[in-house]
């Protein structure tokens, strides 16, 4: 159960510098087209790569 | 502020055509020694502990993973060593096979762009050697540089910091362990779905799903948020090695230097005695929370009952260490950047953060397809296309697509990249041992990350590599290695 306050400290909000230069810009939405690399790409991924993707545990 | 060393160590999937996860050893064998560049093959393991803890004890045996001792059974794949199939390259990494997976471990560095150019070299090593591998053996190999196959099974990648002995092992767990549980909000790779608990269409960690426990020295299985293995990889009565494997692999290289430098700010906070004392109750638990929440509205349960969340644990740091820390520019640029991204994060706006973190980039890709094709998150081809985004082929993996449109930034070009063959620039201790496997490999009779051996007049004369200083660039000019070791100030 977590039904205390919420902490801030030792946080300052009078120390964050937030996007002063700019920060970044708006999401591209435009539709891709015949040239997209991307999807040319995504066609080609076969949609049961990850199904038959089994590795072993690693480190 | 003391310079911190650093490496990064990347066990990348392996997908070869017509064979399977009980082949897998064989094949990360096969591909390893058929690297086609220079390379030395004689790896000391003398100073390998893995079952060493940092808190002051010795584990009888490490945790094994029940299914991949299934897929050994009646199998013998040779002497451990040979199983290795360790190769030391020319630029002083160490490339070999770590439980069916090629693993390239970095050359030490000590700036984050020189590791990370590093790292995206290892990228060109794996290549090249799977290119080679798949013509001898007639098959498609594709490989991958992530963390998970979907399926349960994770591979690591993991990061190597020196730190002082004396700093200690709990004033390190209380400094850095919070910084790896929010870290991943700007440095996550991003996952489809779940590997353990509830389903959820998209998390922002690859790794978070497998961890069970606060703090243990297993890798294997049992995995913790703070790994307490002590192979320090130096002079044992004066450094520790922090070995980080809670962290993703990164494709983007902003991702790889702003994982590394958040976890140098929290060593740096800890050795000053001035980093945010955050107690988490449950930080296996916090790990999972914001990996699921990349609106940051994960509440991170503190002792006491009380909580916060990953925008307070980041903004805590950066504020202790600019208020107490000489910090250097790469370091404050760190800083700089993650407040403009939690800026955007926190306001909702993660799609314009796409070319700068990955799970960004990867979740974007997803949800324009979806809202092409009409797929959903429980699709096949979802997982497919994060599988994909892993993939290190440049003419193929979805991830170099995105750079190729110019999407995400390229950091370096190919010709800069390359230049990560020939040594590390920076004078550190893998500067001196690139020197030696490229120019003096006929007398390297061993060598590892903390020594090298020479055989010299039949005599073997092992040199202790510093870890913490910079060698001079003069060393290079050495043409035989009687006058290389001299430089090193070896007395024979």
């Amino acid at each position: 159960m977590m039904d205390g306050d919420r902490i801030t400290k030792p946080v300052s909000p009078g120390t964050k510098r937030l996007g002063e230069d700019g920060g970044p810009s708006a999401p591209d939405i435009k539709r891709p087209d015949g040239g997209n690399e991307l999807l040319k790409r995504m066609k080609k991924v076969d949609p049961d790569q990850a199904k038959k993707y089994r590795q072993r545990s690693g480190e | 502020m003391r310079r911190i060393l650093a490496g990064i160590e990347t066990e990348y999937g392996l997908l070869v055509e017509g064979r399977g996860a009980e082949d897998q050893i064989d094949d990360a064998m096969a591909l390893v020694r058929g690297y086609p560049g220079e390379r030395l093959s004689t790896w000391d393991y003398r100073y390998e502990s893995p079952r060493a803890d940092l808190r002051g004890f010795q584990l009888e045996r490490l945790a094994v993973d029940p299914v991949d001792e299934k897929f050994d059974e009646g199998r013998n794949h040779g002497a451990p060593t040979d199983v290795r199939s360790d190769q030391i390259l020319p630029n002083g990494a160490r490339f070999y096979n770590d439980h069916g997976h090629p693993e390239y471990a970095t050359p030490e560095c000590f700036t984050l762009g020189e590791l990370a150019r590093h790292d995206q070299y290892g990228e060109s090593v794996v290549m090249q050697s799977a290119r080679s591998f798949g013509e001898a053996a007639g098959k498609q190999v594709r490989i991958y540089k992530n963390n998970t196959d979907f399926h349960g099974a994770t591979y690591g990648t993991h990061e190597s910091y020196l730190v002082p002995r004396a700093l200690g092992f709990a004033p390190l767990f209380a400094a850095v362990t919070p910084m790896l549980v929010v870290r991943q909000l700007l440095t996550g790779a991003g996952k489809v779905g779940s590997e353990s608990g509830a389903w959820c269409d998209f998390q922002l960690s690859q790794r978070a799903d497998f961890f069970t426990e606060a703090a243990n020295a297993e890798t294997l299985y049992r995995r913790p948020v703070f790994n307490t293995r002590d192979e320090c990889h130096s002079d044992p009565s004066e450094w520790i090695r922090l070995h980080v494997i809670s962290g993703d692999a990164n494709m983007m290289p902003s991702c790889t230097m702003r994982k590394v430098g958040l976890v140098k700010l929290a060593i740096h906070l800890a050795e000053s005695g001035e980093a945010p004392e955050w107690k988490l109750n449950d930080p296996v638990r916090a790990f999972q929370d914001v990996s699921r929440n990349m609106e940051m509205k994960a509440r991170i349960g503190l002792e006491g009952r009380n909580w916060t969340n990953a925008y307070e644990v980041l903004e805590s740091y950066f504020a202790a260490a600019e208020r107490v820390l000489h910090l250097d520019d790469e370091l404050c640029g760190i800083i700089a950047d993650c407040r403009e991204l939690l800026e955007s994060l926190s306001s909702g706006d993660w799609q314009s953060v796409r070319g700068r973190i990955d799970w960004a980039a990867k979740r974007h890709l997803l949800e324009h397809y979806m809202a092409e094709e009409g797929d959903n998150w429980k699709g096949a081809s979802m997982r497919a296309f994060d599988l994909e985004y892993h993939n290190i082929d440049l003419e193929e993996g979805l991830f170099h697509a995105l750079v190729h449109m110019g999407d995400v930034p390229e950091f370096w070009s190919p010709g800069e990249i390359e230049e990560c063959s020939v040594g590390n620039k920076e004078g550190t201790r893998a500067f001196v041992r690139a020197l030696a496997v490229s120019k003096f490999r006929d007398h390297v009779h061993t060598a590892c990350w903390r020594s090298i051996t020479f055989k010299v007049d039949g005599k073997l004369i092992e040199v202790e590599l510093k870890p913490d200083i910079m060698y001079p660039g003069h060393l290079k000019d050495a043409n035989d290695v009687g006058t290389f070791m001299n430089l090193l100030g070896v007395e024979r």
